[in-house]
């Protein structure tokens, strides 16, 4: 087992920084998942890891120890690609022994070896197959078995699942999940699906263009982005971002907007060197967190753009001043295009951005904002 | 605009049946998609509605006129791909005006600017008519093609999966968009997708194919509370609809249902509950096998007898993996499914 280590990783190729000085400390057993969009440094960033890449500047550590000189079948790191490369013309037990083969581990050692890895993997029944005999599901299971069988120190895994059909992908999500934590080994996972990365690893690093933005549980990242890029990575339908001006009067502070008024309170007063009176910043909600009500009653007034009914819910297009919104609402919601309503942001849930991206301030379950609507 | 009518269309491809028998009417001015997995018909009927596959046996009537002898440049019939069909190498604003310059009489320039600043507009890209639309993002390459495809005015709208090639936050945006356009141009529009989200979202109604056959014909709430059949059950849902032999759910069935026959019983993930193991709602037993958090929902996998159930639960009350549950049951939202047809059986 091992511990992972990037010390100021920056790897360039040509012109295009792909990693730019990336530091993380991954623990030993621990399930990290790399998130970010496509061309975000992340295959680069595992190519390092197991050695197939030298960065430029930086150091890798495994176990405290430093591995950026030493060569990839050394490293006692097994990667798992993307585009599964089996051989066709052996079989299942050929594909899964032949790492085994390569290091010249005796014979019965190996079918002792394939044997168990088969069963964590329930492919016993196919030993005798050949690839092209096999399911999209199979066909994955055997390319993990083949890093498993090897039993090194730590897995890397570049999109596994990816080329699957969306059950099947669901099901190994869960069998992931299983068997890393039976398995008890470092697990470095890169994905841009915002589900997998929610809901397999301890930890989360949000890649962007080489940077790390932030490392985190998927909770954290959730409720508590450290700037607007990281806001967006988790929640379907995304983030809403409101454009709104800094406020203070008499004491108070408050993010203006022409319809309502967030007011910071207690502990949300102690940011207030980081707005300055008149900036332009956002307020950031998420659509869940966005309560609409027909009638009177609390919220301020907003109409309706369009309703976009999914059966188990309801996105609800609202139209605030010249911004279209998205907020939630239950199925049972029954609303026509530019009907008025009334609209209430959860104090909770708010988050505040400054102009250029960064968080200011997110409510996370605290009370630190209150919401008035705007007077007339 | 117009009303489609299809008449009992059928088409063939040698020995393979694309669309049998489709009988199917468009009301003008609607949003309708078609909706399918890949190979279900829908590309097929789209292109006989356009006049770029000819019907095997049936006919086509837009209002009252039968179509399928007239050439599809003569269906006043406007189209967007999923790829883009712009001209790169000409400014937004030509992409734009091009639908306009080939008609005769061919209106002057006044008029053309008028009809080129409204569409742009509506489709957003009012402010880079200047651009090459070479040049453009392909978010921005996508509203381009859309307001090309408009602004020629045309009866009747077809869109083939335009939005397959966006990423997904863009394609939330235009899901909006589109809709809202098409309420306030008023076109007919059929939308042909395999994405049911886009289809519940933005339709009055959708036409469910499956191997070519029509399964159901309904608005979005039809389709999603009274499915016809388990196809379309299992087709339309975010989170797909849990399915448990009859047998294994001690719940009493309405009458039909025990009439003698194999039943399946149907129920969408957030008709189901978690609550205690010993609790008196408790229907079935169950253990935790995976927490996928949704961000304001979570779906929780858990496993009765080697069969998998997915319960949407709220984050607050998030179960570990491993751990014991009870199941409860929206009694009033269970579907039942004939084992044999897989009708639905109410």
């Amino acid at each position: 087992m091992a511990s992972l280590r990037l010390e100021g990783v920056t790897k360039r190729f040509g012109q295009v920084t792909a990693l730019n000085n990336v530091s993380l400390e991954i623990e030993d057993g621990e399930f990290f998942a790399v998130l970010g969009p496509p061309g975000a440094g992340k295959t680069t960033l595992l190519r390092t890891i197991v050695g197939l890449e030298k960065p430029d500047e930086g150091d890798v550590y495994a176990d405290g120890e430093r591995i950026t000189d030493v060569y990839p079948g050394d490293r006692d790191i097994a990667i798992v690609f993307q585009n599964l490369a089996l051989y066709p013309d052996k079989t299942v037990f050929g594909n899964l022994a032949f790492p085994l083969r390569q290091s010249k581990v005796p014979r019965k050692e190996i079918r002792k070896r394939v044997s168990r890895t088969a069963e964590t993997l329930h492919i016993e029944h196919l030993l005798d197959r050949k690839p092209a005999k096999l399911s999209g599901g199979e066909r994955q299971r055997v390319a993990l078995g083949r890093a498993l069988v090897r039993d090194p120190q730590a897995y890397l895994f570049d999109e596994p699942l990816s080329a699957l059909d969306a059950l099947l992908r669901l099901e190994m999500r869960a069998e992931l999940k299983h068997l890393q934590r039976d398995l008890g080994r470092t697990l470095v996972y890169v994905t841009h699906d915002q589900v997998e990365a929610m809901s397999m690893p301890d930890r989360v690093a949000v890649l962007r263009e080489g940077v790390v933005q932030q490392v985190d549980t998927p909770e954290n990242i959730y409720h508590r982005p450290l700037n607007q890029f990281v806001a967006t990575v988790f929640g379907s339908p995304p983030m809403n971002f409101i454009p709104c001006t800094v406020a203070a009067r008499n004491g108070t502070l408050s993010v203006r907007h022409s319809l309502f008024e967030v007011e910071l309170t207690g502990e949300g007063l102690s940011i207030r060197e980081s707005l300055t009176e008149g900036a332009p910043c956002l307020l950031g909600i998420r659509p869940e967190d966005i309560r609409v009500g027909t009638g009177g009653g609390e919220g301020f007034p907003a109409t309706v753009y369009v309703t976009e009914p999914l059966g188990g819910e309801t996105v609800v297009d609202l139209r605030l001043g010249d911004r279209v919104v998205k907020a939630l609402a239950p199925p049972s919601i029954d609303l026509v295009q530019d009907a008025p309503v009334r609209v209430s942001l959860d104090p909770l849930r708010l988050h505040v951005f400054k102009e250029d991206g960064d968080t200011v301030l997110s409510a996370a379950g605290a009370n630190l904002f209150s919401v008035h609507a705007a007077s007339a | 605009m117009a009303e489609i009518r299809l008449e009992q269309l059928t088409k063939d491809f040698g020995s393979l049946v694309a669309v049998r028998d489709l009988q199917l009417t468009v009301p003008d001015g609607s949003f309708t998609a078609l909706l399918g997995p890949s190979g279900c018909g829908k590309t097929t009927t789209m292109n006989m509605i356009s006049g770029l596959e000819r019907p095997t046996t049936g006919e086509i009537y837009f209002d009252d006129r039968a179509m399928s002898r007239v050439d599809p440049g003569r269906r006043n019939v406007g189209f967007v791909f999923q790829n883009y069909a712009i001209f790169t190498h000409m400014r937004v604003y030509d992409n734009l005006a091009f639908g306009l310059r080939v008609r005769k009489p061919r209106p002057d320039k006044a008029e053309t600017d008028r009809e080129v600043q409204r569409v742009a507009e509506i489709v957003g890209v009012a402010g880079i008519l200047e651009r090459k639309a070479g040049r453009l993002s392909v978010n921005d390459m996508q509203k381009v093609a859309l307001g090309r495809s408009m602004i020629v005015s045309p009866a009747i709208f077809l869109l083939d999966e335009p939005f397959s090639n966006l990423d997904a936050a863009f394609r939330a945006y235009m899901r909006a968009e589109l809709k809202r356009i098409q309420s306030e141009v008023g076109q007919t529009m059929v939308y042909v997708t395999h994405d049911q989200v886009e289809a519940m979202s933005m339709a009055d109604q959708i036409a469910v194919m499956n191997l070519g056959v029509l399964q159901q014909f309904g608005t979005p709430q039809e389709i999603y509370n009274s499915p016809t059949n388990r196809f379309v059950a299992g087709f339309v849902g975010s989170t797909q609809m849990n399915f448990l032999p009859a047998q294994e759910v001690p719940i009493e069935l309405p009458a039909q249902a025990r009439n003698g026959r194999s039943v399946t019983v149907g129920v969408r993930p957030e008709n189901l509950s978690l609550v205690a193991p010993d609790s008196a709602d408790a229907t079935l037993k169950a253990k935790v096998n995976l927490v996928e958090p949704l961000g304001a929902k979570d779906v929780v996998h858990v496993t009765i007898d080697h069969q998998d159930l997915r319960v949407i639960a709220t984050p607050g009350l998030r179960p570990r993996i491993g751990d014991q549950v009870g199941i409860a049951f929206d009694r009033q939202r269970l579907l039942v499914f004939d084992d044999e047809t897989g009708e639905a059986v109410r």
